[in-house]
């Protein structure tokens, strides 16, 4: 009896231990994923992943960049969240711009483990190149993240101010707190990246699913244009003009760009989804043939209807769709955007970089007296568009008028528009006269968003609220 | 005969031992030893054999026995008494009434005690007060009987889970003969999802303790305080539900068969304006408008289309009138089966007993089904070694309503709907709502019904076997090993019909949660009578594990018309998934209680748990407790006191844990993620040690008796607070993380509560008790990390709560609603300066503290009368002071808004609620004016936050026996008739102020009514038979 007792007794004390140390199947120990060449490249491809989100290149960001602006309307069930983007009168406890924001700073905190922790992967295997060219990418990565959170958050029109965001380089601790960088740091941080991804990301790559070096170019341009540095804008411009892999497709072909099965020669970088890893874009803008306006959350402002009826023989007006679906009182919704179809695949791709805004980029930064026409006018050649000539625009209001509506043509719905105008500080003076009401009237602070509540909260007061937004 | 029918079935399955061979008849007639009336129905069993009989209507028994045999008495309500016969023939006896309630024996943790030995505080409830109840979670049978804990029902959809709260604190430790049991929801399908199949809330959920038939438990006990709670150590922070089932009794083979049937009927249902109605107010809201164009024809914006306001509106009455919420709701049947039996002798003795309850839900196609079995098995092997074993087993099959209290649910579609709609169009096909005129809707609500098929499946086994073994006199040992299985299926399947699989040809989801759990307990108990001192101390050691694995798969692309549902048949793989997680958890407790000739009670109590959870350097945590009972009626100086009977002061202090933070917290892991056909890792978390948390509580308390038992109640003060909560806790996002897991914050929970037992009848004809129970619960928070942090109930709206220091749990956060502006019928509303605005102008920065989910008190009273063979039972429920944020109701008081819909819509119909709006200047009233193009509202305002106290008669039964005197084939039968829900007294608009939408899981966004599926009224008539 005393032996069995002793015997028993022992199993049970034995076993104990074991049910103490359990592992998770589903999970990777932190400590693990940077111990091998494998665990690397597997975080990589976990980085691109965390673009995916739904609140990030999923479908939110570019989105609400257009909803906060004169191109959007919000549709869905009395979402009031939406309805403050729509009516650009956002709350600082908006649960989309804290989304937004948390959204933005994991791609930056996955891009960071990547680039603090490559270096000490020790792996005999794993040749300089190869690291090299993943640090790279995880660089330019970082780098459009904190751009991405610098024009949708910061007063990124203005290199003077103080309001840039918080630039963050190091693996965070979760009692870590990132103060706001001014502006003009903001933009040193995300140029400095691009340039070391330049020297990092394989020469010869072009695959426009990854950040390949041309997209490192294009991305640089734009991060230069939108700080002022206009000569550099265009010589980035030209690198990726010159390189010539991508280039612009004319107007009887452009429509492969938002057709499967997409990757089109007009697209330098452009985030894959497919039915298994599916993007919000079609749900989002489309849904479905006989959709209601309650089902839609971001739906076409009739104002982009005016605007392309003022703009006879643009083919690109058929992307967005404002003939009623059919004549019997459907309660379906006008001004559906024609660019994320796809109902049973679900694969829309979000286009980040593309060739046409490089033009759009070089001519800005041109300007009228810099020939900026010439660069209009190429992409309006390749859309069936006559082109404009000196005689109708004849001064750089005119001309930034005709590019901003060149840009509104193009790049609706592809999250440009908030921005666009903000750069060009007419974001009130356009916005307004479209969304005001008679109790509300957009102003300029309008043009960003506020720091989520929740982030000053949590950040206990470390960060300082945007102008014009309550700071409680 | 179809009783007979049962017998011979039974007589198959159960092991009948043959009577014995005697030559004695031995006759008698039984009485009480009070009053002397004939007892009837009294068992008498010859001791050690299953050979019985029981008395009849004038309390005499015959019963063949061997000469020198020993008989035993038992009857409910009375102490049993063994007899020797010693040759006699004629053996009549006399019974002793129970009737002080201190003499009760609970069910404790690892043992049982004697009420009056109690020092910790512990709520008992007993069979009789929950059964014949058609319920399918126990829990809903306890609600209003039990001082300190709360029980509200989140929804009436059938098996949904029910939010118990145990001074305070949510979803307590439920533990089944020992069992600690999974509690939580299982069920994949209690999430709700957006538009775009995004989830959005986590839904109504489903209760696994519903897997227990309510009439096989013997009773439940509820340890509320620390030192009560403290010997389950690490899971008790929330307290303890003790579910205990019932055993065999060593006697005849009582069989026992009930049924009831009855039928739910849906009750406060909310009234929609008519046809006419609706286009009056459409056409108001549009003159409205227009007076205000006319004015300043820039009001609604540059380029404003004023034809909308002024083009005729090109729908009139044509006849329909839907009234969509008849169409969803419908009376439905219910219906439960139940045979029982038990018996044995004193060395084996069995409870066995099945049932088949099957429930259909008010709610169109909904309904629950459940068929489940159990035997309890004990036996006497030698004088020192006895085992047995506990088996339940049960399958349920639950067709869900789609989306319940969701954007995209039955009933959500029903409100609102458009009443110009009919159901079905003139081909018999599902009426397009594309062409009618409500754009709220996003399908035809019996479409969703009918071609939305979603079931939960669950396959349950909860079994244990247990033997115990005295080593000595005085010691013991026990071990068991037990294990709970769990299996369920969630299926959904959606037609190529419905709206959401219109484009992708039909869609399925097929998801299968698979959870073991095994448990090992051994308990060494010592009892020892020291002269006046009676000791009773355990030591034990025990440990569990448990594994679980969630896989699921999504297809698209189904053959028309094949009514194939396969996933097998569908032409695309969307999603395939598997995951799993587990847990472990190592024990090591010990308990000493000391009674010193009954007057002085000791308790002392310490608990170590190790979990798996934890980083093995902070694993443990130590769990002690103390308490002290002191009988005051026992001293000399009480004297023999003719009014107080009894009186006992108690007062209790410990410490119990919580490791409620999901698996694998403990440490920063990354996790799978995809991107162009390749696998990889992105971060998953981002951890800090954790470590347990920790509940302090004190309780101090009286129990008192008068007369002799025909008044007692008690009186318990209680201040518990959890410190070092584990929380899910907001940092700074620039860690790439919106929360951790760590400890930090406090949270106080401290009240009365009040306790009352009267019988208030007592004869021979009429026995009368009421029992009252009120608790005055103030819950907050006392510190927080991140104070003043909101959450949304639904994370795609605004955020509806708030947590803040010196707030409650569950406090929402809404813009303040300031009126009717009376001169323009304008909602006002207070914004940050305290300035009256419109809906236009205020925006959500001005939100602010709006009341409550937890009520300031709350409690029940419960009558039941016996008057001669009749029983009559009134139960009611009572809770006052808590708020419901009513947010549907925005959606159905929209006041004539188009959404943007412009002339061929609005948003939805309205309830006539609607009718008292603001008509013309001058006009005082809460609601506003309608407006066509504008909101007139604010949806995420104190406007639809609502007073939900309510005072509901739970419960309504009558009942008769017959105790047949020439009829040998059963021994008594009782008819009885019950309503349900009879009546709720409450100022709330919606449903029912009992609600969560969010369900039971997350008390911080509690009380928030989305649609809930409202709870039905039960008329049931029934029968309980025993032969």
């Amino acid at each position: 009896m005393k032996k069995i007792a002793i015997t028993f007794l022992t199993i049970i004390f034995i076993s104990s231990c074991n049910v103490l140390d359990q592992v998770s199947p589903n999970d990777v120990a932190d400590s693990k994923v940077f111990t091998t060449k494998a665990g690397a490249e597997a975080a990589l491809v976990g980085l691109y992943s965390s673009m995916q989100a739904k609140y990030y290149y999923g479908g939110f960001y570019q989105l609400t960049a257009d909803l906060n602006s004169d191109v959007g309307i919000d549709g869905g069930y009395q979402n009031t969240v939406l309805d403050e983007l729509s009516n650009v009168s956002v709350s600082t406890s908006n649960t989309i711009v804290e989304n937004l924001w948390l959204a933005l700073y994991y791609t930056i905190a996955t891009s960071n483990a990547i680039i603090n922790r490559i270096d000490g992967v020790n792996d005999a295997t794993f040749t300089q190149d190869e690291r090299n060219s993943i640090k790279g990418q995880a660089m330019a990565v970082r780098a459009l993240a904190h751009f991405d959170a610098l024009r949708m958050f910061g007063e990124h029109w203005n290199t003077s101010s103080a309001y840039g965001i918080p630039v963050v380089t190091t693996i965070q601790k979760a009692t870590d707190i990132v103060p706001r960088s001014s502006v003009a740091s903001s933009y040193a941080a995300i140029i400095n990246d691009l340039k070391t991804a330049l020297t990092l990301v394989d020469k010869a790559d072009r695959t426009p699913v990854y950040f390949n070096r041309v997209a490192v170019w294009a991305l640089l341009s734009r991060a230069y244009l939108y700080q002022g540095d206009k000569a550099n804008a265009i010589a980035a411009a030209d690198s990726v003009i010159n390189d010539g892999t991508f280039s612009l497709l004319d107007q009887n072909n452009f429509g492969k760009i938002y057709s499967a099965p997409y990757q089109s020669q007009e697209s330098i970088f452009e985030l894959t989804f497919s039915i298994q890893n599916q993007s919000g874009m079609n749900a989002l803008t489309y849904l479905r043939p006989s959709a209601l306006r309650s089902d839609v959350y971001f739906l076409a402002n009739a104002n982009l209807d005016t605007f392309f009826i003022n703009r006879p023989g643009d083919p690109r007006a058929a992307l967005v769709d404002f003939s009623p679906n059919d004549n019997d009182f459907s309660i379906t919704p006008d001004g559906r955007s024609q660019k994320y179809r796809g109902e049973t695949t679900r694969d829309n791709p979000a286009f980040i970089l593309r060739m046409s805004e490089i033009y759009l980029i070089k001519a800005e930064a041109e300007g009228l007296a810099g020939g900026g026409l010439t660069e209009l006018n190429t992409l309006r050649a390749n859309r069936g568009m006559a082109p404009l000539t000196g005689a109708t625009i004849s001064t750089e209001a005119d001309f930034t008028t005709a590019l901003l509506d060149e840009r509104k043509a193009e790049l609706n719905f592809e999250g440009h528009r908030m921005f666009d105008l903000a750069r060009n500080k007419v974001f009130a003076a356009v916005v307004g006269p479209v969304k005001n009401t008679t109790d509300y009237s957009v102003s300029d602070f309008n043009a960003i968003l506020p720091i989520p509540k929740q982030e000053m909260i949590a950040t206990k007061g470390a960060l300082t609220q945007n102008p014009g937004y309550p700071t409680n | 005969m179809k009783i007979n029918r049962y017998c011979l079935l039974l007589a198959f399955l159960l092991p009948l031992t043959l009577w014995a061979q005697t030559p004695v008849v031995v006759t008698g007639k039984v009485t009480d030893s009070k009053d002397g009336n004939v007892l009837p129905g009294v068992n008498v069993v010859l001791k050690g054999t299953m050979n019985g009989t029981t008395t009849d209507a004038n309390g005499a028994y015959s019963l063949p026995v061997p000469a020198s045999s020993t008989l035993v008495f038992s009857f409910v309500g009375y102490q049993s008494q063994e007899v020797q016969i010693e040759n006699r023939t004629v053996v009549d006896v006399q019974l002793v009434q129970e009737t002080s309630e201190l003499k009760e024996v609970v069910v404790v943790g690892y043992g049982t005690q004697e009420k009056k030995d109690l020092t910790g505080s512990i709520t008992s409830v007993n069979n009789k007060d929950f059964k014949d109840q058609p319920t399918t979670n126990v829990a809903q049978n306890l609600q209003g009987k039990m001082a300190g804990v709360n029980i509200t029902t989140t929804s009436g959809t059938p098996g949904a889970s029910l939010n118990v709260s145990i001074r305070g604190a949510s979803n307590p430790l439920y533990v089944v003969d020992g069992i600690p049991m999974l509690s939580e929801s299982n069920s994949t399908m209690s999430t709700s999802f957006d538009l775009s199949g995004t989830p959005v809330g986590s839904g109504q959920s489903i209760s696994s303790i519903s897997d227990i038939n309510p009439n096989d438990i013997e009773s439940i006990e509820v340890l509320k305080d620390a030192s009560a709670a403290a010997i389950y150590g690490s899971r008790a922070a929330n307290g303890v539900v003790m579910i205990t089932t019932k055993r065999g009794k060593a006697g005849r083979t009582k069989f026992s068969f009930n049924h009831y049937s009855g039928v739910q009927t849906p009750t406060r249902k909310i009234k929609f304006l008519n046809s006419q109605q609706f286009i009056d107010l459409i056409q108001e809201a549009r003159a409205n408008d227009l007076a205000i164009y006319n004015k300043d024809n820039t009001a609604f914006g540059q380029g404003f289309d004023a034809t909308q306001l002024t083009d005729p509106l090109h729908y009139g009455t044509t006849g329909v009138n839907t009234v969509w919420l008849d169409e969803v709701l419908k009376n439905s049947p219910i219906s439960n089966y139940e045979l029982s039996a038990t018996g044995g002798n004193d060395k084996t003795k069995f409870y066995a007993g099945g049932t088949y309850f099957d429930q259909s839900g008010i709610v169109i196609n909904s309904a629950y089904k459940r068929l489940s079995g159990r035997i309890n098995l004990d036996h006497q092997a030698t004088d020192k070694l006895s085992f047995g074993l506990n088996v339940n087993v049960s399958h349920s099959r639950n067709r869900r309503s789609f989306n319940d209290n969701t954007y995209t649910g039955i009933v959500t579609n029903a409100l609102g709907a458009d009443p110009l709609m009919p159901p079905y169009d003139a081909n018999g096909n599902y009426s397009d709502y594309t062409l009618y005129h409500t754009n709220w809707l996003s399908d035809n609500p019996i479409r969703s019904a009918n071609e939305i098929i979603p079931y939960t499946t669950t396959n349950r086994l909860l079994a244990s076997v247990f033997a115990e073994y005295k080593i000595t006199k005085d010691l013991k040992f026990r071990t068991s090993w037990s294990t709970d299985y769990n299996n369920v299926l969630d299926e959904q399947f959606f037609s190529p019909l419905t709206t959401d699989a219109q484009a992708v040809s039909g869609k399925a989801s097929r998801s299968v949660f698979e959870q073991l759990t095994w448990l090992n307990e051994n308990i060494l108990t010592y009892s020892k009578t020291i002269g006046k001192g009676k000791l009773n101390a355990i030591a034990g050691y025990t440990m569990q594990e448990t594994k679980s694995s969630l896989s699921g798969i999504s297809a698209q692309g189904f053959p028309q018309g094949s009514g194939l549902q396969n996933i097998s048949s569908a032409a695309l793989i969307t999603s395939a998934s598997a995951t799993g997680t587990s847990y472990g958890l190592v024990s090591y407790l010990g308990r000493v209680n000391y009674d010193y000739n009954g007057k002085y009670l000791l308790s002392a109590t310490i608990r170590t748990d190790g979990s798996s959870r934890f980083s093995p350097s902070n694993r443990y945590g130590v769990f002690p407790s103390g308490s002290f009972g002191w009988r005051i009626s026992r001293e000399n100086f009480f004297g023999a006191n003719e009014t107080i009977t009894d009186l006992k002061l108690r007062a209790s202090y410990g410490l119990t844990g919580d490791q409620e933070i999901g698996n694998f917290q403990n440490n920063s892991y990354w996790k799978p993620a995809r991107y162009n056909g390749n696998v990889g890792l992105d971060p998953r978390n981002l951890s800090v040690p954790v470590t347990w948390q920790s509940n302090r509580a004190f309780n101090i308390g009286v129990d008192w008796e008068l007369w002799g038992g025909r008044i007692s109640g008690s009186i318990d003060y209680f201040k518990s607070n959890k410190t070092n909560l584990l929380s899910n806790d907001y940092i700074a996002g620039t860690t790439g993380f919106p929360t951790i897991t760590r400890n930090r914050g406090e949270i106080e929970n401290k009240g009365w509560e009040f306790t009352v037992n009267s019988v208030n009848i007592s004869n021979d004809k009429i026995r009368w008790n009421t029992s009252f129970n009120i608790s005055f619960i103030k819950n907050q928070y006392v510190s927080l990390s991140n104070n003043g942090l909101l959450l949304s109930a639904y994370n795609d709206g605004n955020p509806t709560h708030v947590m803040m220091v010196g707030q409650s749990v569950g406090t929402f956060w809404a813009i303040k609603y300031a009126g009717v502006d009376p001169a323009n019928g304008d909602a006002l509303y207070y914004d940050q300066s305290g300035a009256k605005v419109n809906a236009a102008t205020i925006t959500f920065d001005a939100a602010g503290v709006a009341g409550k989910a937890i009520p300031d008190y709350f409690g029940g009273i419960n009558n039941t009368l016996t008057a001669g063979n009749f029983d009559f039972l009134v139960a009611t429920q009572f809770n006052v002071g808590n708020h419901v944020y009513n947010q549907i109701k925005s959606a159905y008081l929209n006041l004539g808004w188009s959404n943007g819909g412009g002339l061929d819509g609005v948003y939805a119909n309205n309830s006539v609620e609607s009718l008292k709006r603001w008509k013309k200047p001058g006009d005082i009233t809460n609601i506003p004016r309608a407006s066509f193009i504008n909101q007139n509202y604010n949806n995420f305002s104190t406007q639809y936050i609502e007073d939900a106290s309510f005072l509901r008669i739970r419960t309504v039964t009558l009942g008769y026996t017959l105790h047949p005197k020439n009829v040998n084939w059963f021994t008594s039968c009782r008819f009885y008739a019950s309503v349900q829900n009879l009546y709720v007294f409450t100022k709330y608009s919606g449903f029912d102020p009992e609600v969560s939408s969010t369900g039971s899981g997350d008390p911080r966004t509690a009380g928030y009514d989305y649609a809930a599926y409202p709870q039905p009224r039960t008329y049931m008539l029934g029968f309980n038979l025993s032969f």
